[in-house]
């Protein structure tokens, strides 16, 4: 299996102030990988480092040649000012493959629309994105994500703001599109069962007590790693032929 | 008090500012989306002052012999050279260590409006030559500003629709695009450099304050009017046009400040506008 992103003694953190060692790892296509971890743990920043948004202390990435990030940012970040609607939005997805100074082809906007249709959001592609709901925000802005039609997908805690039938909807979307193009996902999340549900490779990161664990979901979710990591008695159990988290006192 | 025939009959009088008026009103329109949407309004409020600035400093120079460098301080030049500086800087530096960025463009605006009012005293053009630059007279424009605003603004808007796509995305979301290996820093430059160039030449023909009146207002207004990107760049041109090109009408017709009069009128589009938002939210 091609390796899409190697992650080689890399030390995250800011301003060459390093953060937290990073063990090396190797994020093949086809696998789900879920970051997890407490607030303020050094989630963002190693997702920041991943996409070269932040320079590593420490340490190489290594990008397959040609490799394409669609990126799913909170949608907390986007300024409500602008009167960017949502068929503006997903566009923007397809820069990636649209350089600066030309315009998106007839092939390109039929992507976007195929985009749109996926997710469930061209009857909102009228409609300003601040107009839309935490949901439908969430939703566009996956569509966005895959309008580049990328190698990897990266999700930064895409169900933080949006409700439980919300939540199912963008897991079960991005668990479609995963299958369906078979592309690589990385997701960003602070709750446990969303990431162990959905997730078959796990990074459990804590910068404030220096762990960083990574690897195989079984091997990292078991009752030893997660009383370490999370201080409660914990164990797995399958529901629906999903793992889910269990608390046993 | 002049009457509407008098006006139209003194076409001759009127022609040059206001064409000159009506390309700047369009262009600032424009631009101000970016300065509202960016919510840069008082980077726009400093270079006005910079560009004012360097107009002065330019008359100051004027009164010293400078042989060959005589040509580096033209108002023009000088003015020009100092606004894109400024710009770029602004463009550039991100951090500015314990100080905010608002404070550095306070720092900048209140520098350049202090040392414009000390020039002010100190030139032999006298204290009404600075008026004009800071408050706009725009009664009559050199011949030259009929040519250069005009081709300025044609380079500018040919600049902007070639990297339409590109301002608005570096504007609306900055990490996607440097994840997209987009050139930011270039592309914000250049945005923030197209503004000062615009900026450098309207200071000089029409006065700071319609300038920076014309770079704020009309996209307010049109913020207000429309939920439609595309449509809000071009209400504000609209509007642009039409509070320089009334506000030199009134300013004609009663006597008043041409650059005061031009600000007001755009004033008054944004009070409209914001009357029509409350009605059709109620």
């Amino acid at each position: 299996m091609s390796h899409l992103i190697k992650l080689e003694g890399l030390t995250i953190g800011y301003e060459k102030k390093g953060l937290l060692q990073t063990t090396d790892i190797a994020i093949e296509r086809g696998q789900f990988w879920g970051i997890l971890g407490p607030n303020g743990s050094g989630k963002s920043t190693l997702l920041k480092t991943i996409l070269s948004l932040i320079p590593p202390v420490e340490g190489n990435i290594v990008s397959e040649n040609g490799a394409v990030f669609g990126y799913v940012p909170q949608h907390e970040k986007f300024d409500a000012i602008y009167p960017i609607s949502v068929f503006e939005l997903v566009s923007m997805g397809r820069y990636s493959r649209v350089p600066p100074g030309k315009r998106l082809t007839t092939d390109d906007r039929a992507v976007i629309e195929d985009s749109l249709d996926k997710v469930g959001v061209a009857h909102l592609c009228g409609r300003t994105f601040r107009s839309l709901s935490g949901g439908e925000k969430q939703r566009s802005l996956l569509a966005r994500a895959i309008a580049g039609e990328p190698d990897i997908l990266v999700l930064d805690e895409p169900t933080a703001a949006v409700d439980i039938k919300g939540e199912a909807q963008i897991m079960s979307l991005v668990k479609s599109i995963k299958q369906e193009s078979g592309l690589a996902v990385i997701m960003v999340s602070h709750f446990l069962n969303t990431i162990s549900a959905f997730s078959d490779h796990i990074i459990l990161i804590d910068k404030d007590n220096d762990i960083f664990q990574a690897g195989d979901k079984k091997e990292i979710l078991n009752s030893e790693t997660l009383n370490k990591f999370f201080g409660l008695n914990l164990d797995m159990e399958k529901v629906n032929e999903m793992q889910a988290i269990e608390r046993l006192t | 008090m002049a009457t509407f025939a008098e006006f139209i009959n003194s076409y001759f009088l009127w022609r040059d500012p206001m064409i000159v008026g009506a390309v700047t009103g369009a262009v600032c329109g424009f631009l101000g989306v970016y300065v509202v949407l960016r919510r840069i309004i008082f980077v726009s409020a400093a270079l006005t002052q910079i560009s004012s600035f360097g107009v002065g400093l330019a008359f100051y120079l004027e009164a010293y012999s400078l042989g060959v460098f005589a040509s580096l301080f033209d108002p023009f030049i000088l003015s020009l050279l100092l606004t894109c500086l400024a710009a770029a800087f602004f463009a550039l530096r991100k951090d500015f260590s314990r100080v905010s960025t608002e404070g550095v463009i306070a720092f900048g605006f209140l520098l350049a409006s202090g040392a414009v009012v000390i020039i002010g005293d100190r030139i032999t053009k006298g204290a009404h030559d600075i008026a004009d630059i800071l408050f706009g007279s725009a009664v009559v424009v050199e011949p030259a500003d009929v040519l250069i605003i005009p081709l300025v603004a044609l380079i500018v808007f040919i600049t902007h629709i070639i990297f339409f796509k590109d301002f608005v995305f570096v504007s609306f979301d900055t990490e996607t695009a440097r994840l997209f290996k987009y050139p930011v820093r270039l592309l914000n430059t250049g945005l923030l450099i197209t503004i000062a160039v615009v900026v450098a030449v309207a200071t000089r023909a029409l006065g700071a304050l319609p300038v920076f009146g014309l770079l704020a207002l009309p996209a307010l207004s049109s913020l207000l009017i429309t939920e439609n990107l595309k449509l809000v760049f071009i209400f504000s041109v609209v509007i642009g046009i039409l509070s320089a090109t009334l506000g030199y009408f009134f300013s004609f017709i009663l006597s008043l400040p041409t650059g005061a009069s031009m600000t007001v009128c755009a004033a008054a589009f944004f009070l409209l506008a914001s009357g029509w938002k409350g009605l059709s939210a109620g």
